[in-house]
């Protein structure tokens, strides 16, 4: 996974975004409950506080040649707006 | 009479106390009643009025209003002491009916105590469902917050549940916190959240909805939504049955996938035959019309993907555009994208093409913010540039620059050449990386071109050693010792510990002594003696029998011969070995071209005994030329090595395995094959932490021909170096395997190493044509050959699909290897513009069964000569000489 993955921001986030996803996943995988993902968030963050890895891994995000099916992978079932009124029909019923 | 005395009674009640928290009203009623009937006490009739009002609340939850109220009519006539909780009920069940009048009224009375304010606001957030109705309550000033709360809510809710929407639309400063309805902001969020795919914020408004208010009567039904999609907090938890309204809320807010996921495979399918452009346009207005349909959201994405694909495959843009009904933003994602696809065609018009699109993606990235105009990373982006047309040929990527940047000037179209990108790259960011880089370029191009970098490296980082010991070695090979030692003078500054600047003083003193007895000028390599005589190290080891040996050599350009004689004995002192002094000496005379000075007998006029000693001898006077550094010109009969190869299998088990070593070495650069050969056999057979070497060196000793012999001694070489921690073993052993294919070389487990290891101590002797050695062709099963007549001979079945692809009759074509020999093979006098089009025409021949080189000759009107590999047709994989 790159780091900008394991941050969760995008290959184009700057500085402070950047430190703002690390301090975030820090809280989520302190070094004492989740030392193995803690280790993967310092050294993600290591890599993207450098600007010229963090410029190699800008380049090498995004378009990957996969199948265009790959566009919808993970995604579950589409949701559709349907209006108000089905919604309010469950609030009628306690 | 008494109900707490009797423990009869105290079941009793008990017993209907538990009836209500069990929600069994109407029982506990009945129950309440008798109770009553035969205790008559205050208590009992507390425990009956309860039980009324529980009966009253399930009435109500079960929108039975008319029967809630005749009930609350009744207990109010006979139980006047429940007026006020009565009063409560009353409102909530009022206001469950849609009249909230009743409830909303005793809000304008300012002397309306807490409690009551609070029963009231509780009602309101347990009860109330229909926002619009409490919006427009009569009973409240249009102006009170409560109803402008409830409207804009309610108008809200509508918008969430009906597009998308954005954080202000849905921001509601109308509700505070403390409001009785502030659990349906949460609500609208939670929904936001839903559509927004941003499931866990989703769940997170859903957590903090408090459970008894209105509000929350959404929340089963949502989870239940929230089910559906993969990674979701809830995705684990067991299913709920779902009321029918809630099913029917889940059926009508869920889409299906199965019809984009078609659209887009077969997509991919027409691309697949871009040469049919009407099918995929086709297919890309059903993939479009599918995604707006089903997934909205990704449109964008789908157009840019799709667009790029059309580029790439060089579709006409306007018919993609008018496909995809709207063209891509074309922004810095559009471009880096492109650029990477273009990347992965790895076709030389393609990688110039990236390079086109890079530029484009620095400009939109900067003007998007993405970084500044000078900032690091656009330097990171220039080497990057600058390493895909290192990844061309360099005749072909002249010959493009020529026609790409004809119309133009050098700086619009710079992101065609390797130099510019380089030059700004370093200019942007003095990073010694960058100049490394810079100057790796270089020396592939030109060695004039190369020096010249490195004296931009060491004057924008002074305190860079790398580019002073480039230039002191350039000028060594050019002997140019004075230069060569200037630069290290400087360089002894930066870092006097670096190994390199260490070992390079000695060498190149000794090289510059032994130029000026070249020149014949034994008093300026006095000189140089005097000066290499002076430094520390030369005193270690053997190196003082080189000092003598300089003395010698200056004794005898300068007619000294008993001070010859004096310092010959000296070197024979120091290696104690006569023959090992009289080879060194000889070989430092050819060093300065003066081989005339000693005369070294030849081996057949040795002593048995000397010529037994032979190897040893060689690898003592080697070991120390080596030391010393003087490997260029240290020349000696090809008498020696051929008596070393005959006398080493006989001698070799008394020689050191580093001797064995150099031996081995030996037997490489003075191409005496054999005798590398049987160094890598005694070396083998020693064991130990050099096996790796000697399995590198075998198979570097082995005949042309033997490919998977050689793969797999390199493979193993470079498994048993990474075990036994020979970092230098595993680096060359790679880099021989990568010069084998110009590609990944073949890597091994350790298991596998160490069977390689086995079958060649297992084979000591030289290959032949009867005996080539070890079979491996186990390590290749990957790359059996899947063609038909293969897998017949191997007793397989072919895919059928893959008949077409091996059919004999199509050739093969390698078309940036035709295209470079058509460009290097056209006559200067033919315009450079119509070269692509003369190609064009090249290639459909090709294809149409014409040999190259006729095609060629054709073309340009010369003589096809005979040759053994065409241009155009892949060569076998074979290593290089």
């Amino acid at each position: 996974m790159d780091a900008n993955q394991i941050l969760g921001v995008a290959a184009n986030a700057g500085d402070e975004e950047i430190r703002a996803a690390y301090l975030s996943k820090v809280k989520e995988f302190p070094p004492d409950r989740a030392p193995a993902e803690f280790e993967k968030i310092r050294d993600a963050y290591e890599a993207m506080r450098d600007p010229r890895r963090r410029a190699r891994a800008m380049f090498s995000a995004g378009e990957s040649g996969a199948p265009l099916g790959s566009l919808i992978e993970g995604r579950g079932v589409p949701r559709i707006f349907a209006g108000p009124q089905p919604w309010r029909e469950v609030l009628k019923n306690k | 009479m008494s109900l707490g005395v009797s423990p009869q009674s105290s079941g009793i009640a008990t017993n209907i106390r538990q009836l209500i928290i069990d929600g069994k009203s109407k029982t506990a009623l009945d129950n309440a009643k008798e109770f009553h009937k035969k205790q008559g006490s205050a208590e009992s009739e507390i425990l009956l009025i309860d039980a009324y009002l529980a009966r009253i609340r399930a009435l109500s939850d079960q929108n039975l209003v008319v029967e809630a109220k005749s009930l609350i009519a009744l207990v109010r006539e006979r139980f006047p002491s429940a007026k006020e909780r009565l009063d409560n009920l009353n409102s909530a069940a009022a206001a469950r009916g849609g009249d909230l009048d009743e409830l909303l009224k005793p809000l304008n009375d300012p002397g309306l105590s807490a409690e009551r304010r609070a029963a009231i606001e509780q009602v309101i957030q347990n009860q109330v469902t229909d926002l619009a109705a409490l919006a427009c309550c009569a009973a409240l000033p249009p102006d009170h917050g409560l109803r402008q709360a409830a409207a804009a809510i309610d108008l809200a809710f509508g918008a969430v549940t009906s597009g998308p929407v954005t954080d202000q639309q849905i921001a509601l400063p109308e509700v505070s916190h403390r409001s009785p309805l502030a659990n349906w902001k949460l609500l609208i969020r939670a929904i936001a959240c839903f559509y927004r795919n941003q499931d866990n914020a989703c769940e997170d408004c859903l957590a903090a909805i408090r459970p008894e208010s209105a509000p929350w009567r959404l929340v089963p039904a949502m989870r239940a939504m929230l089910e559906a999609t993969p990674g979701a907090k809830l995705a684990a938890k067991p299913a709920v049955d779902l009321k029918p309204a809630e099913a029917a809320l889940k059926s009508s807010t869920s889409g299906s996938l199965g019809e984009l996921q078609r659209a887009l495979a077969d997509l991919d399918q027409a691309f697949a035959h871009a040469e049919q452009p009407a099918q995929v346009f086709k297919a890309v207005r059903a993939a479009v019309r599918e995604c707006r349909q089903s997934a909205p959201d990704l449109l964008a994405e789908l157009r840019r993907m799709v667009c790029i694909r059309g580029e790439v495959a060089c579709l006409d843009t306007q018919r993609m555009i008018v496909a995809l009904d709207g063209a891509p933003r074309r922004d810095a994602i559009f471009f880096r994208d492109l650029a990477r696809a273009l990347e992965r065609t790895g076709d030389s018009e393609d990688l110039m093409r990236a390079c086109e699109c890079w530029d484009c993606f620095r400009q939109e990235a900067v003007r998007e913010g993405w970084f500044a105009e000078r900032g690091l990373e656009v330097a990171a982006l220039y080497l990057h540039m600058a390493g895909l047309l290192g990844r061309m040929p360099a005749v072909l990527l002249r010959e493009m620059q020529r026609t790409f940047g004809r119309a133009v000037p050098r700086e619009s179209n710079y992101f065609y050449f390797p130099e510019e990108l380089y030059a700004r790259a370093c200019l942007i960011d003095r990073h010694p990386d960058a100049f490394s880089q810079w100057l790796r370029w270089a020396r592939g191009n030109s060695m004039v071109e190369a020096e010249n970098v490195a004296r931009a490296w060491s004057k924008a980082l002074p305190d860079a050693v790398e580019p002073l010991l480039f230039l002191m070695e350039e000028s060594e090979k050019r002997n140019a010792f004075p230069s060569a030692l200037s630069y290290l003078n400087k360089a002894e500054q930066i870092d006097a510990v670096n190994s390199t600047v260490r070992a390079a003083r000695l060498r190149l003193l000794a090289a510059a002594a032994l130029q000026q007895l070249q020149k014949k000028k034994p008093n300026l390599a006095a000189q140089r003696l005097a000066e290499i005589g002076a430094l520390p190290q030369s005193r270690q080891g053997d190196r003082p029998a080189f000092l003598d040996t300089l003395r010698c050599l200056i004794c005898l350009v300068s007619g000294d011969q008993p001070g010859a004689s004096q310092a010959l004995l000296e070197v024979e002192r120091v290696l104690g070995d006569g023959l090992a002094a009289l080879i060194f000496i000889s070989g430092c005379a050819a060093s300065a071209k003066r081989k005339e000075l000693v005369f070294l007998p030849l081996p057949g006029t040795l002593s048995e005994q000397q010529r037994s000693h032979l190897p040893a001898s060689m690898a003592r006077a080697i070991a120390l030329a080596a030391d010393i550094g003087l490997t260029r010109n240290f020349r000696l009969p090809i008498e020696y090595f051929d008596e070393t190869e005959a006398q080493f299998p006989r001698i070799s088990g008394s020689l050191k395995v580093e001797q064995i070593r150099l031996l081995g070495e030996l037997g490489i650069v003075s191409e005496h094959p054999g005798l590398a050969w049987a160094a890598s056999a005694a070396g083998l057979d020693r064991g130990g932490p050099t096996e790796a070497h000697f399995l590198l060196l075998r198979a570097r000793a082995l005949p042309e021909g033997l490919d998977d012999r050689y793969q797999a001694l390199t493979a193993a070489a470079a498994e048993l170096g990474r075990t036994q921690r020979d970092m230098e073993v595993v680096s060359r052993a790679v880099e021989a395997g990568r010069d084998f294919l110009d590609e990944d070389p073949l890597s091994l487990t350790a298991d596998q190493a160490r069977e390689v290891l086995r079958k060649e101590k297992a084979s000591p002797d030289f290959p032949s044509r009867s005996s080539a050695g070890p079979d491996y062709s186990d390590l290749f099963l990957d790359d059996l050959c899947m063609c038909p007549a293969c897998c017949a001979e191997r007793g397989q079945s072919s895919d059928p699909d893959l008949d077409d692809i091996f059919d004999p009759g199509v050739p093969e074509l390698d078309e940036d290897e035709m295209k470079r020999s058509f460009f290097e093979k056209a006559p200067k006098d033919i315009p450079r513009e119509i070269l692509p089009a003369l190609f064009e025409v090249a290639k459909e021949s090709f294809f149409s069964g014409e040999d190259p080189a006729e095609i060629l000759s054709q073309i340009f009107l010369e003589a096809a000569p005979a040759r053994k590999n065409a241009p155009g047709r892949k060569k076998k994989k074979g290593r290089r000489g």
